[in-house]
């Protein structure tokens, strides 16, 4: 390892990028510290401040206490079916992409780059635009009210992403490859599980990370095209801010918006460091 | 006992409506069944909801309730989905003149013979029955009132400007504004920075310098009026209480700052009636502060109307009729009115309801009050930061202008008056 260096110019740097950090913490310092307080307490002292007395209850609370209207759950299982949504559009689309930005980068055929942007036009298009067409297309199929129906909303929407970001990582891997293999008699299929999945590792966590934290953190499709008792879990966060006659549930607030922030932050950690290791993985050779 | 009478009348309802074929077919041997849709989910607006609901299943019905958290945007999305699914609910919470613009798009249930029955057009504010009978039909129901424009006056402010005397009119408001300036107070009135927060505020002040000028300008966008003396004198007084604002409060909640309110930091603070509620919730004791009516320059209570409502959509299906007419008697049932209002800290729909007995505050009583007086002077009108009084689309241009009235003091009243009435020429 490098040792430390004391030049002004370093320690500059990392005073300046200490207090981004801290700058950038200072909301999640105080939603941690609410986490822990009253909400009597928050609403008799201020939004920021050092808990008087650690309620822990609110987590308690957050977990499988508060209630939804007439159900008394707390967030549990509202994460469930944020799970049940989220990993398989994850997987789903994420393969999808794959394969499809496979297809476009390293396969010639006939209105190919038209396939590409017709696909990643959808983009640009506001959610709130594809909300009428989607109402449409669910009631049609019959998934309306469903998780199914959501996964397949979120899988389709996933593909723009998931292919855009699959397409431009496998441009940079080299035709000749593909080629050798062709010419080794290998097919469309082989190619891309024995050569090019193989490579993908990176971009595929690249991907699954966006993918898992965009369907994890959705709501306006979940409030809308779920009901009652299947709502994702943003669903029953926002449940908990919108009371006309009380004091605003800080305190509970905060306990389940962290509590509801931790998958997408175990993927971000887990998946973090694989995808630095993939990114160097052929860096020293 | 009055509730017997009225129990009997709404018997004499059911029976009535048992008279038109498709109904009588709905109440044969049917389980009464409801679906609903609200954004009532959390703390007490949840707890009545839920409440109502459980009055719902101890007449035999089925209650099933599909909260939508958020906004009214949310739930309206969902309402949108529904009936294009071609599944909208039995019922849902709708308010305002989105009444009407709703009612456009899918069918919806004549209620004229339950509410005939119930005698509920008597005891309903004239301007609030209006906006559920769009067709000239009744076709919703108000549930709960709230006004939106109550004086809350801390009680240590009040002792710093040495002052006792509850302001009638806006010259009395600017007094004690001006003396508890003088006082010590730092910001004679309270804020916070949501949206309806400066629209209430310039909502009060116009209406509080006259009801009519207000229902013409405002609620009819009657050209004349919106150019009008009144609306510059609004200006002039929504830039007066700007100005003793605390002008650091970015876009918060106004319960952030009741502590400062209740320490005299903040003198007065212009509010809905739910403020009582979230005063005591955050335990606050009813003695650190006053509640009255907003100022009203001739002297009578002026009452800006902000009511919850359920629509009802046409089903088919004999079980959700029968609950579409047991909801519809429990909305109007004085003692159901009675048992959500003292949930939420509103006030009953109903002017017929006692409020007298324990269970009701003397916030509610005096709000209650306000709006008999109100009703009887004709200066109950529709508030607008609320959504009562136009469509979400006119509202936010309406409000768009005012919010940047109270923020950049460089606007005159002239300027706010002409950009106002552009507003609303380019959303209509």
């Amino acid at each position: 390892m490098r040792k430390l260096s004391f030049e002004p110019s370093r320690v500059l740097i990392y005073l300046v990028v200490s207090l981004l950090a801290a700058a950038y913490l200072a909301p999640l310092v105080v939603v941690v510290l609410n986490s822990f307080r009253s909400n009597q307490e928050i609403a008799q002292a201020s939004m920021i401040g050092w808990p008087k007395q650690w309620a822990w209850s609110n987590y308690a609370a957050a977990w499988s206490g508060f209630c939804v209207a007439e159900t008394c759950t707390g967030i549990r299982p509202y994460m469930l079916n944020s799970a049940l949504v989220t990993i398989p559009a994850t997987i789903i689309s994420t393969m999808l992409g794959a394969v499809a930005g496979y297809a476009v980068s390293l396969w010639r055929f006939r209105g190919d780059s038209w396939i590409y942007g017709i696909v990643t036009l959808g983009l640009f298009l506001p959610q709130q635009m594809r909300l009428l067409p989607w109402t449409v297309v669910l009631r049609d199929i019959g998934l309306i009210n469903t998780l199914t129906g959501l996964v397949l909303v979120h899988t389709i929407q996933g593909l723009s992403f998931t292919t855009l970001f699959c397409r431009n990582y496998y441009a940079a891997v080299p035709h000749e490859l593909i080629r050798a293999a062709r010419i080794d008699g290998a097919g469309f299929f082989r190619i891309f599980w024995r050569i090019i999945l193989p490579l993908s590792s990176p971009i595929l966590i690249v991907t699954v990370i966006w993918q898992f934290t965009h369907i994890w953190n959705e709501f306006l499709y979940g409030v809308t095209f779920t009901t009652g008792q299947q709502q994702p879990v943003t669903a029953a966060l926002i449940a908990l801010s919108a009371a006309i006659a009380d004091i605003p549930q800080h305190g509970v607030q905060s306990a389940a918006v962290l509590i509801a922030a931790l998958p997408t932050l175990l993927v971000y950690f887990f998946g973090g460091r694989y995808f630095v290791r993939g990114l160097t993985a052929g860096a020293v050779k | 006992m009055p509730m017997t009478i009225t129990r009997r009348r709404l018997l004499a309802g059911s029976a009535t409506a048992l008279a038109l074929p498709a109904l009588v077919r709905a109440q044969s041997g049917v389980k009464p069944r409801l679906t609903v849709i609200s954004q009532w989910s959390a703390g007490s607006d949840g707890a009545a909801i839920t409440a109502l609901g459980k009055k719902f299943e101890e007449k035999g019905g089925i209650w099933q309730h599909s909260p939508v958290p958020g906004f009214t945007t949310e739930m309206m999305n969902k309402l949108r989905a529904q009936i294009m699914a071609g599944d909208p609910p039995a019922c849902s919470q709708l308010k305002g003149p989105e009444i009407a613009a709703w009612s456009k798009i899918a069918p919806t249930v004549d209620l004229d013979n339950l509410v005939a029955a119930a005698g509920y057009e008597k005891v309903v504010a004239p301007d609030l029955a209006r906006l559920h009978k769009p067709g000239g039909n009744w076709i919703s129901l108000p549930l709960q009132i709230y006004s939106t424009n109550m004086l809350f006056l801390s009680k240590r402010a009040m002792d710093k400007a040495k002052a006792d005397k509850i302001p009638v009119t806006w010259a009395d408001f600017n007094d004690l504004a001006d003396k508890m300036k003088a006082g010590g107070v730092a910001y004679p009135v309270a804020n916070g920075g949501t949206r309806p927060d400066d629209g209430q505020k310039f909502e009060a002040a116009l209406a509080g310098i006259s009801p009519a000028a207000y229902r013409a300008a405002i609620v009819n966008l009657d050209e004349k009026a919106l150019k009008g003396a009144e609306v510059k004198a609004a200006f002039v007084q929504v830039r007066k209480i700007a100005d003793w604002m605390d002008p650091n409060v970015g876009a918060q909640h106004f319960s952030t700052n009741l502590k400062r309110f209740i320490e005299a930091d903040m003198g007065m603070m212009i509010q809905g009636g739910w403020a009582q509620g979230v005063l005591r919730n955050a335990g606050f004791k009813f003695e650190d502060f006053i509640i009255a009516p907003g100022p009203s320059d001739n002297g009578k209570p002026v009452f800006l109307l902000n009511a919850d409502a359920f629509i009802f959509w046409k089903r088919n299906e004999p079980d959700l009729q029968a609950g579409q007419t047991l909801m519809a008697q429990l909305v109007m049932d004085p003692a159901i009115q009675t048992m959500y209002s003292q949930i939420t800290g509103s006030i009953p729909v109903r002017s017929d309801v006692d409020l007298s007995g324990a269970g009701w505050s003397d916030g509610q009583r005096r709000t209650a009050a306000a709006l008999k007086d109100a009703v009887a002077s004709d200066q109950a009108v529709l508030s607008l930061a609320h959504n009562m009084a136009q469509e979400n689309g006119m509202t936010a241009a309406m409000i768009d202008v005012i919010t940047e009235y109270v923020k950049n003091k460089a606007m005159t009243p002239e300027q706010g008056v002409a950009r106002l009435s552009d507003a609303v020429e380019g959303a209509r």
